[in-house]
């Protein structure tokens, strides 16, 4: 043992002693779940708040848009449980709510199921029967109790695009993720994809595309622009975010900066813009948009979490000087 | 009563015979390692200086890893030690996201060094250990045997395998509210830092190196 402290010790500095690692927990899968949860929730907030819902199409008397958010969340969900090293357990996931965002997502995700899907359910038309049509609702939300649903669904779709961002940001070790740019970043590339999915969707089914439906997703896009250069311009010299810049500048430059920001950012922005001057346009430009935003979009989560470095260690030690 | 360690790194030589230790005494799967020491060039020239750093949980008294845990596998108990109740793990790895210390490690498969099990890693396997998050339990199996007469860090045979491995006598282990353990009298002596400490986790890994 040394001496007995006297307070004359050596004073502590820090010394760097790990160098930042990458981290590998967390890729495709995860990234694919994001981007499926931002769709799904997406495209029924999109077209229940746009009230267009019933214009998009009617399948076995269901809402197409939304029979296709349950499926897209279903199939963003079933991506996550293949994911986990005990799918059989996937249950647990929602056993801490306090806590923990995957917690709060999955019953986000499984209340929005539910509320949408009772919503939708008196409208089921089974060989030109309604079975269920005796609920005392029905799925346009006219009556109190068809609204008091939608208004759960909404409520539980926006934490269904929310919660992917913020697994990220709120207690993640990795510098990169822990800004609020990672959520809004996600939030609203989630609401372009889904308004580019609801374009496609009305030039599918016919349906007109709506002047506000390109200045939204335009809107969406240029939001999106301005989050993405703030997160790339602030604390870029804290550790960990240095080094997930530095791989994102180099390793992922033209997949992020070509790819994510110019045809999955910039080039719908302007598309929409385009679509809100020539309406004639509108069909081709909601399919353009739809691929270029999903593309841009899963990029956009992919690369967030690809650059996602853990912290330099260091610690406050004692070094005397030789 | 809190566990924690101190270790002294003026002693470690780096041989790295904790890190086996823990591997055999945990049978711990090819690639994963809960206790490992680093090779590090600290200073700058001309001040340089090499050291090693034995590194694994800090088994933190604000521990990140547990909060976002979505089932609650990630507990902490009374006494510190913080680790995995593998049969609740679902393997979604926000652990070890949440872990700047990145001592957190997933088991994907049943891998052995020879193909099939050795007759050590058969010993200590437990089959609910695949497919979820593992970390350091700072050897809760050896520490919890102990009779009331006997003092974990003191006695070797209820102290973490790491520690009584050491060839250099550089890892102490004990009750870091009891100031007249070991490691509070390390502690008093030598103020030893922590890692991260401005992360405000309170790690339960003191370091000595002056």
């Amino acid at each position: 043992m040394g001496p007995r402290n006297t307070g004359l010790q050596t004073p502590r500095v820090n010394v760097a002693l790990m160098p930042a690692e990458l981290q590998h927990e967390w890729d495709l899968y995860h990234a694919t779940w994001f981007t499926l949860m931002g769709i799904g929730g997406g495209i029924f907030l999109i077209a229940r708040l746009l009230r267009i819902e019933r214009q998009l199409g009617v399948v076995l008397g269901l809402p197409l848009v939304d029979v296709m958010s349950f499926a897209v969340i279903s199939v963003g969900g079933l991506v996550l449980v293949w994911s986990l090293g005990r799918p059989l357990r996937m249950l647990r996931a929602v056993l801490k709510p306090g806590t923990s965002w995957i917690s709060r997502g999955a019953i986000a995700d499984f209340i929005f199921v539910v509320a949408g899907g009772l919503l939708v359910l008196p409208g089921l038309t089974i060989g030109g029967a309604k079975p269920v049509a005796w609920l005392p609702w029905d799925p346009w939300a006219t009556t109190p109790v068809g609204k008091a649903l939608e208004v759960i669904g909404l409520l539980s779709a926006a934490v269904v695009i929310v919660y992917a961002g913020l697994v990220l940001a709120d207690k993640a070790a990795i510098t990169f993720w822990r800004s609020w740019a990672v959520p809004a970043q996600f939030v609203l590339s989630s609401l372009a994809m889904s308004t580019a999915t609801v374009m496609v969707m009305g030039t599918l089914t016919r349906a007109p595309i709506d002047t506000i439906q390109c200045l939204l997703l335009a809107k969406f896009e240029a939001l999106l622009l301005l989050t993405i250069a703030w997160h790339l311009v602030t604390d870029r010299a804290k550790p960990g975010k240095a080094e997930s810049l530095a791989r994102l500048y180099t390793k992922y430059r033209s997949w992020f900066f070509a790819g994510v920001i110019g045809a999955g950012t910039v080039l719908p922005m302007l598309l929409a813009i385009a679509a809100v001057l020539v309406p004639s346009d509108r069909g081709a430009v909601g399919i353009a948009c739809f691929v270029l935003t999903v593309a841009g979009g899963f990029g956009l989560r992919l690369i967030t979490l690809r650059v996602g470095y853990f912290p330099p260690i260091s610690g406050a030690l004692r070094l005397k000087k030789r | 009563m809190r566990w924690g360690m101190v270790v002294d790194m003026r002693k470690c030589v780096g041989c790295q015979t904790c890190t086996v230790a823990c591997h055999e005494e945990n049978a711990l799967p090819p690639g994963i390692f809960w206790r490992h020491v680093v090779d590090v060039e600290v200073g700058e020239y001309p001040d340089v200086r090499r050291t090693f750093l034995p590194m694994g949980c800090q088994h933190c008294a604000e521990p990140p890893c547990v909060p976002v845990c979505p089932t609650g596998a990630s507990q902490q108990r009374k006494d510190g030690i913080v680790f995995v109740q593998y049969d609740m793990c679902i393997g979604c790895g926000y652990c070890a996201i949440a872990c700047p210390y990145r001592a957190r490690h997933m088991v994907q498969d049943h891998t052995w060094y020879f193909g099939e099990a050795t007759p050590s890693e058969q010993k200590a396997r437990e089959p609910e250990r695949h497919g979820v998050m593992t970390k350091c339990t700072f050897c809760k199996h050896r520490v919890d045997k102990a009779p009331p007469t006997a003092t974990p860090g003191l006695d070797p045979e209820y102290t973490p395998v790491c520690v009584t491995s050491c060839i250099a006598n550089a890892m102490h282990f004990g009750d870091l509210d009891d100031p007249a353990s070991n490691v509070s009298k390390l502690r008093e002596e030598h103020e030893p830092g922590v890692l991260l400490e401005e992360l405000g986790l309170k790690p339960s890994l003191f370091y000595i190196t002056e």
